[in-house]
């Protein structure tokens, strides 16, 4: 056990900086645009960021999943464990898509279980709401939020297999998923990532966890510490999307770095007109009504359906994952 | 080609040149706590390391758990350590983890980040559903009323490592050790900042 004890030197929040952080900030930035000029300089990889395409009003015919043979097709649960009536009834609409678009697994982004965690709230605020789910062989895969104990890793239906972190291959497709604890991120957590990232050659690297790196929750919004910590790795090592959730509703955020965030806090509890005036960041938002999403990947395109409480397609659209352009040599 | 390439790589080693020309203005200085701090941390560890002998006997006793267990199990054996853990630790006070030696460091850390340039928002995250609870006791489960407090990355960096199954959390302004396998708190601090 290493013992050291201090404040870490800080890296400089987007809202204070010195000109030297201004710098440091620069240089990062500036690295990969000078570095892809044309000068050929060593086998850096500079990312074409993820791009989205979708209905440019919510009322446009939504961008249908295509329900392709071989697809990854997978949902997104998150702050839904309260075994209230409307946790059931997303649950159902869940189930009544499961009927046509077979879901592979179902990722979920934390706050799982609100308030007791006895053994009748693991029946009462999951497995009886997602039964049919669970009965049809869909596996839930759990990342943790700040309402869930620690010991879920164990439960065998969470399938975390005893970590608080862990990442996952998808059954089919070049995907994988990287479940992170953020409410406790340690700095063995982050070097664990930073390797996993490195190590993974899937086309598709997902991160899921549950506080926000961007949001435009008035209640919670962006974590700004955390987002100091984990974007500069997603930025390298090419993450394409980020699935959080923590704030109660869907937000779909622009792409922040060529990274493509969402928010998914809206499965039970509801934190209504939480948006309110949306900001700079939201693609879209929906906070009226609880929501999961339906997600397909094919190749390099992943199709998205938000899918709300009664059944209505709340946002859609296309994402193309972002693909690492090996620099040019010089001509 | 040449003359664009040769003005880029200029134009990048400039920019090198200036951050590290700048002054450090930022750079917290961490030498003065390392240096009084070491006997300290090194009793913290100690105390650490038997506690973890303790547990260790305490969970022997208690029926294993797999790393797919239904929620009875997990319940029942969370339960069962918890009760052990009391039992073998009858008579322990608070501070025993937290000695007023280490608490005062970990006091002057967590100043020390709070005051720093990102300080607002580190606080803010902390403090984000985490209301302050009046009355806090040895070996009660954390309150299930209240979720856990999020340990930003730049807290849990200043703080002396912990081994799996402890964790440190905020309840309101103070700081509890809790042990995550038996869901209970061993120790606890009295205020490590302001409200």
């Amino acid at each position: 056990m290493r013992q050291e004890i201090g404040p870490v030197v800080s890296r400089p929040s987007s809202r204070e900086s010195s000109p030297r952080a201004a710098l440091f900030l620069l240089l990062p930035l500036l690295a990969p645009l000078l570095l892809s000029v044309g000068c050929g300089l060593g086998a850096g990889a500079v990312a074409r960021p993820a791009s989205v395409e979708a209905p440019a009003v919510p009322e446009a015919p939504p961008v249908p999943l295509p329900n392709r043979s071989g697809s990854l097709k997978f949902a997104v649960l998150g702050d839904f464990g309260t075994g209230a009536k409307v946790e059931y009834e997303l649950a159902a609409q869940m189930a009544k898509l499961e009927e046509r678009f077979k879901l592979d697994l179902v990722v979920m982004v934390g706050d799982n279980l609100y308030g007791a965690e006895r053994p009748q709230d693991f029946k009462s605020k999951f497995e009886d709401p997602y039964r049919p789910l669970l009965d049809g062989g869909v596996r839930f895969y759990a990342a943790l939020g700040n309402h869930d104990a620690r010991t879920q890793v164990d439960y065998d239906l969470f399938n975390m297999g005893g970590k608080l972190y862990y990442s996952l291959k998808a059954p089919h497709q070049s995907v994988r998923f990287f479940m992170l604890d953020s409410t406790y991120p340690v700095p063995e957590q982050i070097e664990w990532l930073e390797k996993e990232l490195k190590g993974s050659n899937e086309d598709w690297k997902i991160a899921v966890f549950h506080h926000p790196l961007y949001s435009s929750g008035g209640r919670h919004g962006s974590d700004l510490q955390l987002r100091q910590t984990l974007e500069p790795l997603f930025i390298k090592y090419n993450v394409s999307v980020a699935l959080t959730g923590h704030d109660h509703f869907y937000e779909r955020i622009k792409p922040q770095h060529g990274i493509v965030h969402f928010v998914v806090g809206s499965g039970g509890r509801l934190a209504v007109d939480d948006i309110g005036k949306p900001s700079d960041l939201t693609a879209r938002g929906f906070d009226t009504d609880q929501a999961f999403m339906a997600v397909e990947i094919d190749k390099d395109t992943m199709v998205f359906n938000a899918i709300s409480r009664t059944g209505k397609i709340v946002d859609s659209g296309r994402i193309q994952r972002r693909v690492p352009e090996p620099t040019r040599a010089s001509g | 080609m040449r003359s664009v390439c040769g003005a880029v790589i200029l134009i990048f080693l400039i920019l090198a040149f200036a951050a590290i020309a700048v002054p450090a203005t930022n750079a917290a200085s961490t030498s003065a706590a390392d240096k009084s701090a070491s006997p300290v941390l090194a009793a913290f560890e100690a105390r650490i390391q038997a506690y973890l002998d303790l547990k260790g006997k305490a969970e022997s006793s208690v029926p294993h758990l797999s790393k797919d267990s239904k929620p009875e199990e997990v319940v029942r054996h969370q339960r069962a350590l918890a009760a052990r853990i009391k039992e073998a630790r009858a008579g322990a006070k608070p501070g025993e983890f937290f000695t007023p030696d280490l608490e005062a460091l970990v006091k002057r850390t967590v100043t020390e980040v709070l005051s720093g340039p990102d300080g607002k928002s580190v606080k803010a995250s902390i403090m984000d559903e985490n209301p302050d609870v009046p009355r806090i006791t040895l070996h009660e489960q954390y309150p299930t009323a209240v979720p856990l407090s999020t340990m930003p990355p730049q807290i849990l960096a200043s703080l002396p490592q912990l081994p799996k199954g402890l964790e440190y959390r905020f309840l309101g302004t103070r700081l509890v050790l809790l042990d995550t396998d038996a869901d209970i708190i061993i120790d606890y601090t009295g205020r490590v900042m302001a409200p």
